[in-house]
């Protein structure tokens, strides 16, 4: 299940997509949580210490790469996903696993 | 349209994902986040942050996104609730869920804690608790991926 969590900043959606992670994994579910707004507060939201704020490493943008192949563009990931979320997640409570982006994310053409 | 937050938003198959992402119509109308289930799009009973909604939720349905929900929040009272539900309804939009204005969530925020781990019974967890459960409904199964 891949949940996305919008909202206009300010609206909540932090505390609620926090919350709903901590639920779900209560639940027995694997969940992995991403940090993808510019001004990042999903951490202390799902109770992730201090220290391993402090020791958190975001996601950097180069981890994704445009390739040119046979005349087309594509924007590729440098390193398989799990490997990703393996290296830079960190544990929150309940199990649930984060990740933060680095700032503003740029969509690519393709 | 690829990005390296709607990569990772989009998992391996072997977990939830639960991304964090600002309300950006820009982020939707660039396909940002596409490969998604669920896209809960949460909305305060004010005229502007409903009408972020309802410009978001075509967009979201074009990329393909199955389910498309808005969650009102910060609800007080019925007329709060009425405000969202009828401008939902009005442009087809479904309500998956309501939570309700809450002191908690300000007091754990005051305190740099989590919600969860603050007040795990507060009114404004127990709504959070039931859009889980419409997501395990309507989405995928228990206990897993």
């Amino acid at each position: 299940m891949r949940i996305a969590v919008g909202g206009k900043g300010g609206s909540g959606k932090t505390t609620i997509a926090a919350t709903l992670a901590r639920a779900l994994a209560r639940r027995g579910h694997p969940v992995t949580a991403l940090d993808g707004d510019p001004n990042p507060n999903l951490g202390v939201a799902l109770g992730v210490s201090r220290e391993r704020l402090g020791s958190l490493v975001r996601v950097p943008k180069e981890i994704i790469e445009m390739k040119e192949e046979g005349g087309q563009r594509t924007l590729v990931l440098t390193r398989p996903v799990e490997e990703i979320f393996a290296e830079y997640g960190v544990s929150a409570p309940d199990g649930v696993n984060l990740m933060v982006m680095t700032g503003v994310d740029h969509a690519g053409a393709g | 349209m690829r990005s390296l937050l709607g990569e990772l938003a989009a998992g391996t198959g072997g977990e939830v994902t639960v991304t964090d992402m600002e309300a950006s119509i820009e982020h939707m109308s660039r396909g940002t986040i596409r490969h998604v289930d669920v896209l809960l799009m949460v909305t305060e009973p004010y005229f502007r942050s409903l009408e972020t909604a309802g410009r978001m939720a075509p967009l979201a349905r074009e990329l393909g996104i199955g389910h498309v929900w808005a969650i009102a929040n910060k609800v007080r009272g019925e007329r709060d609730e009425e405000i969202i539900r009828s401008y939902c309804e009005e442009r087809g939009i479904e309500v998956g869920g309501v939570v309700p204005w809450d002191e908690a969530v300000q007091e754990a925020d005051r305190e740099g804690r989590a919600l969860m781990d603050y007040a795990a019974t507060a009114p404004a967890v127990v709504a959070v608790e039931r859009i889980a459960d419409l997501i395990e409904e309507r989405v995928g199964g228990r206990g897993g991926a």
